[in-house]
């Protein structure tokens, strides 16, 4: 067995999220790998479709719930594309877990402010009921979700379920022209969203993921809040193939995102070149 | 290094005969092979003009073969750790279930007899990254299976520039020997326990080297010290500071507007390691998962399935390749992905010379003092440019 | 040479033109310059070491090219047939580039040559045999001397054509794969070319993968014919492919072959006239129509 080859996993679960996002369950097929394993909020994979090819996705499952992983796919390339064709029974392949994670024990004490735009909820949506299964040891908890319209909005149930909780604060909006008659969340994009939400920044640390956009817009208003740079936490995406820091086509300046990432504070970030 | 010991011609044929009768495989720089067109054989231009050479590394059925002299062989010797493609495993589709055909990680054993110094001390760069908490084992296994003797390098030519970067005409970084030659034959010394097991284990073929052997091969080892001495000199160091803080500098556009992007430096180079791993299907419902060389100057190396590129133009992609191998290896694995062999120069048709880039860079960072000062009105565009 | 040089500055002073692409002369041998400043125009040259075909950095894709702005460029015979095939095929705007020809009397094979290169039998380029072009006509000026015509070389592209037409169709076979097999795909003959300046190569499509990327003996197989049947009719001679190629195929044999093809079945010759259309481009009633069964 190499560095290169996958486990083998079922599919055990899929959800369609929106029109062109798909949530996956896999179950190892190997029962000692399955009982060995175990990741960290953060970490991710790659994922194999045979014939079709490999993709990076971060373990949109929590590390506290075992047995099972989940991820959350974008239809946007080939090997992701093959995705929509993966039906339950399917085998589908995993090498993993990889790269850095979100440091979440260090978080115990303090708040979470979390932000996230579209399909960027799903990295961040391990590092929330990671949190959540362990609610007493964190502070406050503050989601700000936003997507293009109602239904990009993904994990809709989860959301559901998140803004029935009284120990979570949920806010989540659609871009102007977004809504549909019945919505009754915010209407505008996710920045002003956030500053308007205004979430303190005293012994508080922030998670931040989503389109580029939605990042590079959102980071000041962080920091006019008060979150210092190396108190923001985000995940990059960035082309991958191995995974494993030998191929080079994650290296960005002094940083492979596969081991020296994906998560990064946003301090780390502003050293890096523009290359992302 | 173990005690100097005599290879004759004579007995380099009898050793190449008896390891390949042994079934092991031996690798040397040859004449470059390559099918002439039948009928004419004798009106073909030679096929290996000067700038990618004569020779190939190839493996050898006997010594005549090997060409253990001046020339370099076009392509380094990564493609025998490193294959332009291999195959990392196979699967078979079975209904909904798949089953996967493992790809073997023991490797016949090999030995190199020849190799350019700078190529066996690419490979133990190499070893960094392919070490890097996780075991590449097709790389390391195929390591672990060679034996590999380099041969003292009396300097090519002026775009040779292997001290510059840790290197030398004479290092044994990355072999387990070295061969010098003298009259008759060869010097041969063992540098490594594996090296020393290779002649054990062929000590029939060795003699105690002749009067003056030594001094010989001391001379022709000073003597290419010496030479290699008036070539392009930099201070890898100084070098690596100034790209690490002139990221936006001007300089880069200089040198991407006249790249192609073709990606021949990065696949005639013996450090250059980036790949690209595919799926090929080979018929209904089965194929192979490969790896092959890539190139970080192609367009698509940092595409995203978005649309969206990092590194949209030809002015960054070359400057990553500058950036990765002088500044960003050296800094995660404290070494210059580089060996100054040259080829990279000697095959650039459209002239890019990293002798001439990185000595511009060095020349700058001197003149400026030191290498942290944006503001500063030139770069080293402004002096003997490229 | 003179003439240019002035030419170079003249147009770069008075604003025409925001850079010239030309020649200079470097630590090896002949190599593109961008000369944006009089110095650099000073560093003009032409000689038979200049076998680079500029019009490649034409290409609308090159976006640090495209970046500089006004182009001169400075071409030979071949380079303007290239030029006058992406007017052709409407990948370029006629006023986005001034074109400088040269009287060309053929061309080494070694760019990198230290000093200009005497031309002989032995010395001289085998794409130069024939050349109906050494006045090149697509052009706003030009520029040197008459130049004579060039020796013959030892063997001609098309003798080495000859040769393989004269062997079996298992011989060719034998012949082109083994050649086929010591590709690296690293697309050096893709991209010097100046007329591969698709926006989406077919051999980087993924959706379907067309071409295998592996450089493995039958995706190099399926790379290697695709891109030759791209450049039937199109192909201007060059011969960059084949001198860029690290892995020594010789392409420029491969492609003489489908122009030949092409001249002998649509009696046409790849030209520096922009208005003379291609086969490709162009449709007629009396086109050869019997491989159609």
């Amino acid at each position: 067995m190499n560095l290169y080859q996958p486990q083998l996993a079922t599919v055990t679960a899929v959800v369609d999220e929106t029109v062109d996002t798909r949530t996956f369950r896999l179950e190892f097929k190997d029962e000692s790998f399955a009982g060995a394993f175990s990741f960290r909020a953060g970490q991710f994979g790659e994922f194999s479709v045979f014939g079709a090819g490999e993709s990076t996705f971060c373990i949109a499952s929590p590390p506290t719930r075992r047995g099972y992983i989940e991820c959350t796919v974008k239809s946007a390339g080939k090997v992701t594309a093959e995705l929509r064709e993966i039906n339950v029974g399917d085998t589908i392949g995993f090498r993993g877990p990889y790269g850095n994670w979100f440091p979440v024990d260090e978080w115990t004490g303090k708040d979470l402010v979390i932000v996230a735009g579209g399909i960027g909820l799903a990295p961040v949506r391990c590092v929330i009921w990671n949190v959540l299964d362990r609610r007493a040891e964190f502070g406050k908890v503050t989601i700000v979700y936003g997507a293009r319209s109602v239904g990009d909005l993904v994990y809709k149930r989860e959301l559901e379920e998140w803004a029935a909780r009284d120990d979570v604060t949920l806010v989540t909006t659609v871009d102007p022209g977004g809504e549909t008659p019945d919505w009754t969340g915010k209407v505008g994009f996710v920045t002003p969203v956030v500053e308007q939400a205004s979430p303190s920044a005293e012994n508080a640390v922030a998670v931040l993921c989503g389109p580029p956009i939605v990042v590079k817009m959102t980071l000041p208003v962080l920091g006019t809040l008060g979150f210092a740079p190396d108190a923001v936490f985000t995940t990059l995406e960035n082309r991958m193939k191995c995974g494993v820091g030998k191929c080079g086509r994650c290296n960005i300046g002094p940083v492979y995102v596969c081991k020296d990432g994906p998560v990064f504070t946003a301090a780390q970030l502003d050293a890096l070149p523009a290359e992302f | 290094m173990s005690e100097a010991l005599f290879l004759s011609n004579d007995a380099l044929r009898d050793l190449v005969a008896g390891l390949v009768a042994a079934g092991t495989a031996v690798i040397g720089p040859a004449p470059a092979g390559g099918p002439s067109i039948p009928g004419l054989e004798e009106r073909q231009p030679p096929t290996a003009k000067g700038i990618y050479g004569a020779l190939e590394y190839r493996e050898v059925r006997d010594a005549d073969e090997l060409a253990l002299g001046p020339g370099m062989p076009r392509l380094s010797l990564k493609q025998f750790f490193l294959p332009q493609s291999e195959t990392l495993f196979s699967w078979k589709q079975r209904g909904a279930d798949v089953e996967i055909r493992e790809t073997p990680i023991a490797f016949n054993p090999r030995v190199v007899l020849g190799a350019k110094p700078c190529d066996a001390a690419a490979l133990e760069i190499v070893d960094g990254v392919m070490d890097w908490e996780y075991r590449d084992e097709l790389w390391n296994g195929r390591r672990e299976a060679t034996t590999i003797f380099a041969l003292a390098c009396a300097v090519e030519d002026d775009h040779c520039f292997c001290p510059s970067v840790g290197a030398a005409p004479d290092t044994v970084k990355g072999a387990d020997g070295l061969l010098t030659p003298i009259t008759g034959g060869f010097l041969v010394q063992a540098t490594t326990a594996k090296g020393e097991a290779f002649l054990a284990a062929n000590r029939a073929r060795f003699a105690a080297p002749p009067a003056g052997g030594a001094d010989e091969a001391r001379a022709y080892r000073e003597a290419a010290l010496a030479r290699i001495g008036e070539n392009a000199q930099i201070d890898a160091a100084r070098v690596r500071d100034w790209i690490e803080h002139h990221f936006e500098d001007p300089f880069w556009a200089t040198l991407g507007v006249r790249c192609n992007g073709c990606g021949a430096c990065t696949m005639v180079c013996p450090t250059c390691h980036c790949f690209d791993i595919v799926d090929e299907e080979e018929g209904v419902g089965c194929g192979t998962r490969r790896r092959c060389w890539d190139t970080c100057q192609a367009g698509k190396f940092t595409l995203h399935a978005s649309g969206h590129n990092p590194r949209a133009d030809q002015i960054a992609r070359y400057r990553q390749r500058i950036n990765h191998k002088f500044a960003v290896y050296p800094l995660k694995f404290g070494e210059v992905l580089c060996t100054g062999c040259g080829r990279c120069v000697r095959t650039c048709q459209m002239g890019q010379n990293i002798g001439e880039i990185l000595v511009a860079i060095d020349e700058y960072a001197q003149r400026t003092g030191e290498s942290g000062d944006a503001s500063a009105a030139t770069g080293p565009a402004a002096g003997a440019a490229p | 040479m003179k003439e240019l040089r002035d030419l170079a500055r003249q147009l770069l002073a008075d604003g025409t033109v925001d850079v010239v692409v030309g020649w200079e002369d470097s630590p090896r041998g002949a190599r593109p310059i961008f000369a944006t400043t009089p110095d650099d125009a000073g560093k003009l040259i032409f000689d038979t070491r200049c076998l680079h075909n500029l019009a490649t950095y034409l290409n609308p894709r090159r976006k640090q090219v495209t970046d500089l702005g006004k182009l001169a460029l400075v071409i030979k015979g071949c380079d303007a047939k290239a030029v006058a095939g992406l007017l052709r095929e409407a990948q370029l705007d006629r006023d986005r580039v001034v074109l400088i020809g040269v009287r060309c009397g053929g061309v080494c094979e070694d760019s990198m040559a230290p000093e200009p290169v005497a031309l002989t039998p032995e010395t001289v380029a085998p794409r130069c045999f024939g050349c109906d072009n050494r006045e090149p006509h697509l052009v706003d000026h030009l520029v040197g001397d008459p130049r004579p015509e060039p020796p013959a070389p030892l063997l001609t592209l098309d003798e080495r054509v000859a040769a393989l037409d004269a062997l079996t169709p298992e011989q060719r076979w034998e012949y082109w794969t083994a050649q086929f097999d010591k590709c690296v795909r690293c697309y050096a003959c893709r991209q010097v070319c100046p007329m591969c300046v698709c926006e989406r190569c077919v051999a980087d499509k993924s959706r379907p993968q067309w071409i295998e990327t592996a450089s493995h003996p039958r995706g190099n197989l399926s790379w290697n014919v695709t891109r030759a049947l791209h450049l039937a009719g199109r192909c201007v001679g060059c011969g960059e492919c084949e001198r860029f190629c690290p892995a020594g195929i010789p392409l420029a044999t491969l492609n003489r072959k489908l122009q030949q093809v092409v001249e002998q079945r649509y009696d046409y010759r790849v030209a520096d006239d922009p208005e003379v259309t291609a086969p490709i481009g162009d449709f007629r009633l009396d086109d050869q129509q019997e491989f159609i069964k």
